[in-house]
């Protein structure tokens, strides 16, 4: 098998990942804009209820997440398929670290901004969806795209419950063929071809946006 | 029963037994991370063709999962005769992994050290090594000491990955429980609570010394 057989073959496996990748997003960005408007605008017991589910899904190691949900949601009675599970799991957990990026750069606008809403009369939630959030959005970019990337890269958890992604069909190759820097070296060349294109954007992004995000992390 | 507290109590020796192993390659890799992370940016600063052979690497690694990063070495230094256990593998390719995003941040770091500063040091007749380690580096630990602070509670948080490694950290003897008495509930819970525990207190420990040193830093 030439590198390019391998290459392709493992591409098999890109409409396990992509669509991984695209459910992932769709848990991920609204929880990361409502976990951080309403820590951004909640006080008291609200926020340290919703602080408390941000952290649960940002500070927990995602491995054990992703085994955990899908190995004890049955014995709860809800049989959900790996996919399902998967994405859900890496998308909250991107969420959560998105959240912060969404706070940060509500809280980072100058006060008198919500200030002059309000003398303006406008209501809070006007405040927020007028004047503050479409200011914050710029900064909130390269996390963002980072955390793009780290979804991306996350979603090669999904071949440890038997999905048949990328990093799960380099496997299956690899008990074809016995040849394993081959193989391996496609898989790494074949994730380097997805997150790449996302790697440059985001740098270039990071530079025009400026203003050294410290937010962005690692799955 | 859907949660057996007392079953949950009783693996709970063996789940910690297991973490000192999962805290040893944390703390091993936090190191290795941060040598190579340190070596990859100083060399992308020493000439225009390693900059731009050190970005192309930092970027490759920062663009795949740590998931394939951890097959790659697993399955590939065998063929090559190098024979490691699996928790030098998972150290190795943790620090790796780890190295392109510290990277980044020492960029940021050295970045944030005024010009005024090498200036002084050439003016002194300091040569280059003496100049990094002895006046650069100290004034960067302080700007970089919470994000590298929160990349090393990232590091603490992948350990797990090295369950796929067949590596016998906190991790896998939650999961040699559960293919043992066929129950996931309770061992994924206690490895889960006892991992968010930690990085809670990493996380806050965090906080305190970033404050410490915005503090210090006004003074």
């Amino acid at each position: 098998m030439s590198f390019l057989d391998v290459l392709s073959g493992i591409f098999q496996g890109l409409n396990v990942t992509l669509a991984v990748t695209a459910l992932g997003m769709l848990y991920a960005v609204p929880f990361a804009f409502a976990a951080g408007i309403a820590q951004h605008c909640w006080r008291g017991l609200a926020y340290g209820a919703i602080t408390t589910l941000i952290e649960f899904w940002r500070s927990t190691s995602v491995v054990i997440l992703l085994y955990g949900f899908y190995y004890t949601l049955p014995s709860f009675g809800l049989r959900l398929s790996g996919i399902t599970v998967g994405s859900m799991v890496l998308g909250l957990h991107i969420g959560a670290y998105g959240s912060q990026a969404v706070r940060g750069a509500l809280q980072s606008l100058d006060k008198g901004q919500s200030e002059a809403g309000r003398s303006l009369g406008l209501r809070g939630w006007q405040i927020l969806m007028l004047i503050e959030l479409p200011q914050a959005l710029l900064a909130m970019v390269p996390t963002f795209i980072n955390q793009f990337i780290q979804l991306v890269k996350g979603t090669a958890l999904v071949s440890l419950v038997t999905l048949t992604d990328m990093t799960f069909r380099a496997k299956e190759i690899s008990q074809l063929v016995y040849d394993p820097p081959k193989i391996y070296f496609a898989l790494l060349v074949a994730y380097f071809i997805l997150c790449y294109p996302a790697t440059i954007v985001g740098r270039w992004v990071e530079r025009k946006v400026g203003a050294g995000r410290k937010l962005d992390h690692a799955v | 029963m859907l949660f057996d507290a007392s079953f949950a109590l009783s693996i709970v020796p063996k789940i910690v037994g297991a973490l000192w192993t999962s805290i040893l390659v944390a703390l091993l890799s936090c190191v290795g991370a941060s040598l190579l992370g340190f070596t990859l940016e100083i060399a992308r600063r020493s000439n225009r063709l390693m900059r731009y052979a050190m970005r192309f690497l930092i970027d490759f690694i920062r663009s795949t999962p740590l998931l394939v990063q951890l097959y790659f070495f697993y399955f590939v230094l065998p063929s090559y005769g190098i024979k490691l256990p699996a928790i030098a593998i998972g150290v190795i390719a943790i620090s790796l992994y780890y190295s392109g995003y510290l990277a980044e941040v020492f960029k940021a770091g050295i970045d944030g050290v005024k010009p005024g500063q090498f200036e002084a040091a050439r003016a002194l007749g300091l040569k280059r090594l003496q100049t990094v380690v002895l006046v650069i580096a100290p004034q960067m630990l302080r700007n970089i000491a919470a994000p590298m602070g929160n990349y090393f509670i990232g590091i603490f948080k992948s350990t797990p990955y090295l369950a796929a490694i067949a590596v016998y950290e906190a991790f896998g003897a939650a999961l040699d429980i559960s293919s043992d008495t066929f129950r996931y509930t309770e061992p994924m819970v206690v490895v889960g609570v006892i991992f968010l525990a930690i990085a809670l207190v990493l996380a806050w420990l965090v906080r305190r010394l970033e404050e410490h040193l915005l503090l210090s830093a006004k003074r």
